[in-house]
């Protein structure tokens, strides 16, 4: 017989085993991630969607706890959005970047986050903005995330190239998330995309059956 | 310090003091009271003109069934419903409570308290109690932004869905809804699929059980069918099973008077008012 | 004056059946006792200069500075009460550093004038306190754009290409709008500031002063420093030529 309190349901935190992305290129950012959201074995969610906006020209890539990641975002979209009026203008990526920081490393030791921030903006053109587990920020020009980017680091570091086109960058997005997804047990379901630049954001949706094949049919 | 001068206030809200003491005294194989838990299957579908909510009716206490048809669809508002599944008392209490804060936000604001309110007030609760209460819920309704359903975890975490399950017997219901579900379905239909999803979890979970409850929500109108089907029908007895009058033979008969009791009358006594 | 003795200047938080806080125009009055200082925008960025008066001997010079760094991109000139001033750039500079903490780049001028202004109006409205007795020219290089406002002690702030405050506000914002703004090279502009500071200065009510200079421009790097000493040579040789060329030609007048 099955006692409620041994179902992990209940108690096991609901988490993104993902595979997210974000790569700069020639006049903006593409943004991926995978769709699949686990609490323990069980898939709670096949058509999550990680890529949360924070304001109109930043994004976020969720990995971790999703109920940590989804409060973090909503109160960072708080901060963004009373700074931005405050400013009369919109707020850079950096500082974004910097607000989302700031909340991941004071509460290190409460939150399980691992969050891509990217975006646009005048200053410094597309952004990618790193900031894993324990709170550090770093840029970097292109940045993986979640469980399944273990498995694509490589071909990220041989295929990446600074400068590339909009649509060239789509398809190594597509690509690098596709091969995680395909090796990553807690990854899966389509491919979420966003290709933010100075006009805003534009998605896209890669079902399942589209992803591009490799070597097996 | 507290005294009589000065009382001690305790701090609003929940206590933790006792967490790492219980923790320790249950490693040491102290048996822990149970909560009562509905071990559940909450539903909830969109369809073409609305959101059709639908819920078991089995309460759990350990193995025990506690309550054999207790409601496990809470209202919020008269636009919102919400299905709980986790510990009894949290998921009624957390809905009382957002239902109330919801109705002052409609007096406040003289409109339909929109889904994303009260799913915002919901996850915002949750998250705040780090998923130490336990409420899963299913949270469905209509404003003027259309249909909405939403399912949120203990833990503050929120997925918008065209149709999902929760609790123990969440894993027997979606598949019900995976090889059903379509969109823009008409009422019948929907209540079908619904009904069928919450059989699923009744017959195939041992955490739920008894009645189907459904709860339809259209744009301005709302129909709670509570026991909308029963699963499990008792069978009717063939014949009467009662002893017929006189079966038992009286072999003797005695009368004996207790007591003899006699009423007496007693006259008021007048108060001196003088 | 027409406010004294009605009683409706003892206080900042009481209007006058007129319409006027007279505590508030009391302190912009503390401000025109005090030395002139100017704030200049080039073509690259932009130049404060600061008549600092000099009231005793004894006083040692560079000490009672008049132009104070903000944070690395954002300079600060006052005229008025000292005392005054070093607190408002006490909380500018907490404001500046708060904001880099906080979205981890360098504050917006834009904003630091918000807050500021802010501040000082907050002043401006309690029986319990006085105004400010001082305005300030706020002086940043942001994104290749130079950008200033000034404060007054009423709270009210403006956007400026120019600006002078203090004792000689008047003659040197007449010789302020003579030039070309927003088109002269710093280099060039720091000698048309030393000139306006060294015209301004009467120096027959006050006998000495120190000129302060300093600029916040592409030469700088966007930081606000007080200007190199060969630029500061140069422009106090170009103010003392004006001078002498100024006072031949006063008594050829003659």
């Amino acid at each position: 017989m099955v006692l409620e309190s041994d179902n992990d349901w209940m108690n096991a935190a609901h988490s993104t085993g993902t595979s997210i992305m974000a790569a700069e290129f020639k006049g903006g950012v593409v943004i991926g991630a995978d769709s699949r959201t686990t609490t323990g074995a069980y898939i709670a969610n096949r058509v999550t969607d990680k890529l949360t906006k924070v304001t109109e020209h930043i994004y976020c890539c969720r990995s971790g706890s999703a109920a940590d990641t989804q409060a973090i975002s909503d109160i960072v979209s708080y901060h963004l959005g009373f700074h931005g009026m405050e400013l009369g203008e919109e707020p850079l990526v950096e500082v974004g970047a910097n607000v989302f920081k700031e909340l991941c490393y004071n509460y290190r030791d409460s939150l399980m986050a691992g969050i891509l921030v990217a975006g646009w903006d005048k200053k410094k053109g597309g952004q990618v903005y790193s900031i894993p587990i324990g709170g550090m920020c770093v840029r970097q020009s292109v940045s993986i995330g979640g469980s399944g980017s273990s498995y694509v680091y490589g071909y990220v570091d041989a295929n990446y190239k600074q400068d590339m086109t909009q649509e060239e960058c789509v398809k190594f997005v597509t690509n690098t998330l596709a091969l995680a997804m395909s090796r990553d047990g807690s990854s899966g379901g389509v491919v979420r995309l966003g290709i933010i630049s100075e006009k805003g954001i534009e998605r896209k949706v890669i079902l399942g059956t589209e992803l591009p094949k490799f070597y097996q049919e | 310090m507290s005294s009589v001068l000065c009382p001690e206030i305790p701090s609003p809200g929940f206590s933790f003091e006792n967490c790492h003491r219980n923790a320790m005294l249950e490693a040491k194989g102290l048996a822990m009271p149970k909560a009562q838990k509905t071990g559940t299957t909450i539903v909830g579908i969109i369809y073409k003109d609305g959101v059709i909510l639908g819920a078991d009716t089995r309460a759990t206490e350990d193995t025990t069934v506690a309550d054999k048809n207790c409601e496990k669809i809470h209202y919020l508002a008269p636009n919102m419903y919400c299905c709980g599944a986790g510990t009894a008392a949290d998921t009624e209490m957390t809905t009382q409570m957002v239902a109330s804060q919801l109705e002052l936000h409609r007096l406040y604001t003289n409109r339909v308290a929109r889904v994303a309110t009260a799913k915002q007030i919901l996850k915002q609760y949750l998250f705040r109690y780090q998923g130490y209460i336990g409420a899963a819920l299913v949270l469905g309704g209509v404003d003027s932004t259309g249909p909405h359903l939403y399912s949120i975890h203990p833990h503050g975490s929120t997925d918008k869905l065209p149709y999902c399950t929760m609790g123990s017997g969440s894993l027997a219901a979606i598949a019900v809804f995976e090889s059903r579900w379509k969109e823009n379905m008409d009422e019948a239909e929907g209540i079908q699929l619904v009904r069928d999803a919450i059989a699923a979890g009744i017959f195939n979970d041992l955490g739920s059980g008894s009645n189907v409850d459904v709860c339809i929500i259209r744009k301005g109108s709302v129909d709670y069918k509570r026991t909308y089907d029963e699963a499990n029908k008792k069978g009717e007895k063939q014949n009467s099973y009662k002893y017929a009058k006189g079966t038992t033979a009286v072999l003797t008969t005695k009368v004996v008077d207790i007591e003899e009791v006699a009423v007496r009358s007693i006259d008021l006594e007048r108060m001196d008012t003088a | 004056m027409s406010s004294i003795g009605t009683g409706y200047d003892l206080s900042a938080s009481q209007f006058s059946p007129d319409g006027r806080v007279f505590q508030v125009e009391y302190a912009m009055k503390a401000v025109e006792n005090s030395g002139t200082v100017i704030g200049l925008k080039g073509s690259d960025g932009i130049i404060l200069a600061a008549e600092k008066l000099i009231l005793s001997k004894l006083h040692e010079p560079s000490t009672n500075q008049r132009i104070f760094n903000i944070d690395k991109h954002i300079g600060m000139a006052f005229s008025g009460l000292i005392a005054d001033a070093r607190q408002i750039v006490q909380i500018a500079r907490r404001e500046a550093a708060e904001y880099r903490q906080q979205y981890g780049s360098s504050i917006p001028l834009k904003y630091l004038n918000d807050r500021v202004s802010m501040y000082m109006h907050a002043y401006t409205l309690y029986s319990a306190i006085r105004p400010y007795g001082c305005s300030v020219i706020l002086a940043s290089y942001e994104n290749g754009e130079p950008v200033m406002y000034t404060i007054d002690p009423s709270g009210i702030s403006y956007g400026n290409h120019g600006c002078a405050t203090g004792k000689a506000k008047q003659s040197a914002k007449t010789e302020i709008e003579k030039l070309k703004l927003g088109q002269i090279p710093c280099k060039e502009l720091a000698k048309e500031a030393a000139k306006i500071i060294y015209l301004v200065h009467d120096e027959l009510k006050d006998k000495n002063f120190e000129l302060e200079l300093s600029w916040v421009c592409k030469d700088s790097n966007g930081y606000h420093e007080r200007v190199p000493e060969v630029v500061f040579q140069e422009a106090e040789k170009a103010a003392k030529q004006a001078m002498e060329a100024d006072s031949e030609s006063d008594t050829e007048d003659m």
